[in-house]
């Protein structure tokens, strides 16, 4: 028993860091751009076809496949911010709060039922990336798991030093304290909007391409993971990349562990989608500000 | 007004001659269409008057229609105190989520309600032996001869009934304090709202009016599915909203008449349709934020010659 | 004579901050009072706890005898306690009428039929009936200062806590808010004014409590608090 609830909590902990890289790039495009992306499931979806696609369409190795995914995922979403997401930086465009919500929620829409015609309702397993399991004493892992944690792991390192030491970082950093000022010393704004929302699709996008061989691909697998990208968002507190970390690793594992221990195993496995949405909306009761957030200042 | 009520006249000759006319597929999207425009006018009653931004609103729809049809199958209730029963439930249920969420402003309120919708749709859909499930559960009907124009006339009835006490509500000074609170919550407050009681307030009475519409559909279709709750459902919804215009209950009604009817017509396209919808909901939203029919509506007022202005 | 107002102990914490510290502040009806002090010293946040928008860690609020602290801001507002804010808010794309018969229908008993001349009646003394129909947003700065005024008259206020009613108004203006300030505290109404135009507050009122980092540190005449060290230390110096 003891050996299952490990092997649970350790594939909790990979769909953790699966769930971080979703909810910090839900947060890196909150802190600077102001809004709920209601979309982010959707570019997160739209990596995990993607990576599908480059792995079967041009038979590159998974690790580079990955990246290229995520670059198109970048792609996708400079077009939708360019041309859909451009009222939020002018200052003439009221309630910009409600224009973001309804939007994304808008381009979600539209991408899911896309994604429905151009790659069918029925979902769509990848290939392995690395067929076979690691065996560690009592653990066993999928190497498809290993390489989706480790891949992860480096992704959001890289994210973190972007942020901390790159001059960009430093630049979305200071937009997302105070546009104005950030302006006036010299930082172009308008791109530091983009490259945020882009930024937080390639994680998205990212995470979709990794998962793809651990849990398949359909057009709807976005709805859940936004959901659960809220649920650390607000748990991490609305702005906080390394609160949203932890508390991803937190849900991953507890969401696991919920699953394993549920009495009924058919209701538990279907009860686990409401696990992390009633998390989330316990959260939002208690704390609307998360447990790491700075306490954010109300929307415009 | 005085000027309009010919209009009004000839929209109500117009809506009750409809279903005598119309063949009957024609007939089964014009009851929709009242189905879609109730469940839209109390979502904008709620989003586009009081601020209150929910996603979560087709749960309600849910809520009624699942309530009345149990109350009805397994409680064997008359379906008119059953679908009764179903409102009240929403109503006390709509009031519940007011309250908890007093806290929350725009985006939170819009997750929260939204996770809600998730939840209860997921707990209709685990629970299947009470629910049927994703295989759906079967509702008594309201009526059982071949013809549906008495579903017609009883959603028509519905719908004016609902359109005339949200217009009273939003005529009111209620309406005055729920558009102060969506303006200005604050100011609201130090203008003597009493906040707390007209939040709640409004969140029971556009819950009751979507779980009425839910209830009339469980009972029109004979049919239920978890699927009447699903986020895409929702997504339609305020597309209808949006494109018609979301802070005008009749701008509402007709936006969702308009999308209704446009999805029957282009049935043809299948998936593409939703695509449309949302493709259309991003354009209205970019380029004509008020939304289309009040655009529309603007236009053809300043187009009419001076004396037929409107108020 | 019952004190129309009065905080006993007053505090309210941010985290580790205090913001305001044990104030006790005595408002008797009929006075014009101004709420004076440097930036930070807490003034904003005092009214606040008397208006009801934020509740006090600790201390409490009494309106008219009664217990108030931790009463919602509407049940100060509809019992006669009136504000206006630093920053003005108005419901911005409702009519400036609509602005007015907010109140005047928020309150208890009352009707249209009412409600409405009453409105007229505060836009006339506010010169600004000619607005009326106009969205509160097309006003300029100071015609909405005067109209979040006349929102706050619309409760027949028996008390009126005005936070920065002079800022970022001209001149002009200025002398036009101390004119009417001074004939509606003639008719009856007791004012609180916060303000740093010292000049302005200084022609107006009569008794004058200052505070500095949270604490009341003087409370008298306009001429009693110039002469006390105390004052002057606190706006000359440490900042």
């Amino acid at each position: 028993m003891t050996s299952y609830l490990l092997v649970q909590a350790v594939n909790g902990l990979v769909i953790g860091i699966i769930y971080a890289l979703i909810a910090s790039g839900l947060t890196v495009i909150f802190s600077i751009l102001k809004i709920v992306n209601f979309a982010h499931g959707e570019i997160y979806m739209l990596g995990g076809y993607f990576g599908y696609f480059v792995i079967t369409l041009l038979a590159i190795p998974p690790l580079p496949a990955v990246l290229v995914a995520m670059a198109l995922a970048f792609a996708v979403s400079v077009l939708l911010e360019r041309s859909l997401l451009s009222p939020l930086f002018d200052p003439r465009t009221e309630r910009k709060g409600d224009y973001g919500i309804l939007v994304t929620f808008g381009i979600s829409i539209l991408l899911r039922n896309l994604a429905i015609i151009v790659f069918g309702p029925f979902p769509l397993r990848p290939p392995s990336f690395w067929p076979g399991t690691l065996v560690v004493g009592e653990l066993i892992l999928s190497w498809d798991r290993v390489f989706a944690a480790a891949t992860g792991i480096v992704i959001l390192i890289a994210l973190l030093m972007f942020l901390a030491r790159s001059a960009w970082g430093q630049a979305l950093n200071a937009v997302s304290q105070s546009r104005e000022s950030a302006a006036i010393v010299g930082i172009n704004d308008r791109l530091a909007y983009t490259l945020a929302f882009a930024l937080g699709g390639a994680l998205a996008g990212g995470a979709g391409a990794l998962v793809g061989p651990i849990y398949a691909l359909s057009p709807s697998m976005g709805l859940v993971p936004d959901t659960q990208a809220f649920a650390i968002v607000v748990l991490g507190g609305m702005g906080s990349v390394g609160g949203a970390i932890i508390a991803a690793l937190l849900l991953g594992v507890s969401e696991s562990m919920f699953v394993a221990l549920f009495p009924d195993p058919t209701r538990g496995l279907s009860y686990a989608q409401a696990f992390s949405l009633v998390v989330l909306m316990a959260v939002l009761l208690i704390r609307p500000t998360g447990l790491y957030g700075r306490a954010h200042a109300a929307m415009e | 007004m005085r000027a309009v009520i010919p209009v009004w006249i000839g929209v109500g000759v117009a809506a009750l001659a409809y279903p005598f006319l119309a063949d009957p597929y024609w007939l089964t999207v014009g009851i929709l269409a009242i189905f879609y425009a109730i469940v839209t006018a109390s979502w904008t009653l709620l989003v586009g008057y009081a601020g209150q931004f929910s996603f979560g609103h087709v749960a309600f729809v849910a809520l009624g229609a699942y309530a009345s049809a149990l109350l009805v199958k397994d409680g064997g209730w008359p379906i008119p105190l059953a679908a009764l029963a179903a409102v009240a439930v929403c109503l006390v249920v709509g009031a519940g989520i007011g309250g908890i969420c007093l806290r929350m402003r725009g985006p939170y309120l819009a997750i929260f309600t939204l996770a809600f919708s998730e939840v209860l749709r997921i707990v209709i859909t685990t629970e299947n032996e009470v629910t049927g499930g994703s295989g759906g559960l079967q509702a008594a009907t309201l009526f059982h001869g071949r013809s549906d124009i008495p579903y017609y006339l009883v959603a028509l009835g519905l719908l004016v009934f609902s359109l005339a006490a949200m217009g009273l509500m939003v005529r009111s000074r209620w309406g005055l304090f729920f558009r102060a609170i969506r303006e200005n919550e604050q100011a609201a407050a130090a203008s003597g709202v009493r906040v707390v009681r007209f939040r709640v307030l409004v969140f029971a009475i556009a819950s009751s009016f979507a779980g009425l519409a839910g209830a009339f559909y469980a009972h029109y279709i004979g049919m239920l599915t978890p699927d009447i709750g699903s986020v895409d459902q929702m997504g339609l919804v305020v597309a209808m909203a949006v494109i018609g215009g979301s802070e005008s209950l009749p701008a509402a009604v007709l936006g969702a008449i308009a999308v209704e009817v446009l999805v029957e017509a282009l049935r043809a396209y299948g998936q593409w349709r939703l695509v449309l919808f949302g493709a259309l909901l991003l354009l209205t939203m970019r380029f004509a934020r008020n939304g289309l029919l009040t655009l529309g509506w603007e236009q053809l007022r300043r187009a009419l010659p001076r004396r037929v202005a409107v108020r | 004579m019952t004190a129309l107002i009065e905080a006993a102990g007053l505090t309210r914490r941010f985290g580790g901050i205090v913001a305001v510290n044990a104030l006790d502040l005595v408002i008797e009806p009929g006075e014009l009072v101004g709420l004076i002090g440097p930036n930070g010293s807490g003034k904003t946040t005092t009214i606040n706890m008397l208006t009801g928008h934020l509740a006090p860690s600790a201390g409490h609020v009494h309106l008219r005898g009664h217990r108030a602290d931790g009463m919602a801001a509407d049940r100060f507002a509809t019992r006669g306690v009136g504000r206006t804010f630093q920053i003005t808010q108005l419901f911005g794309r409702m009519t400036v009428m609509e602005n007015m018969l907010v109140p005047g229908l928020a309150r208890p008993g009352s009707t249209r039929a009412d409600a409405t001349p009453a409105a007229w009646r505060h836009l006339e003394f506010l010169n600004l009936a000619g607005l009326a129909g106009l969205p509160a947003r097309s006003l300029s700065g100071g015609q909405q200062k005067l109209l979040e005024l006349g929102r706050a008259l619309m409760l027949e206020p028996a008390i009126l806590f005005l936070d920065e009613p002079f800022a970022g108004v001209n001149p002009v203006l200025r002398d036009e808010i101390i004119v009417m300030v001074q004939a509606l505290h003639a008719g009856g109404r007791t004012f609180v004014v916060v303000d740093h135009d010292l000049e302005a507050i200084q022609r107006l009122v009569g008794r004058l409590v200052v505070m500095s980092r949270g604490t009341k540190i003087a409370d008298g005449t306009v001429a009693e608090v110039r002469e006390d060290p105390a004052v002057v230390h606190a706006y000359t110096g440490d900042a």
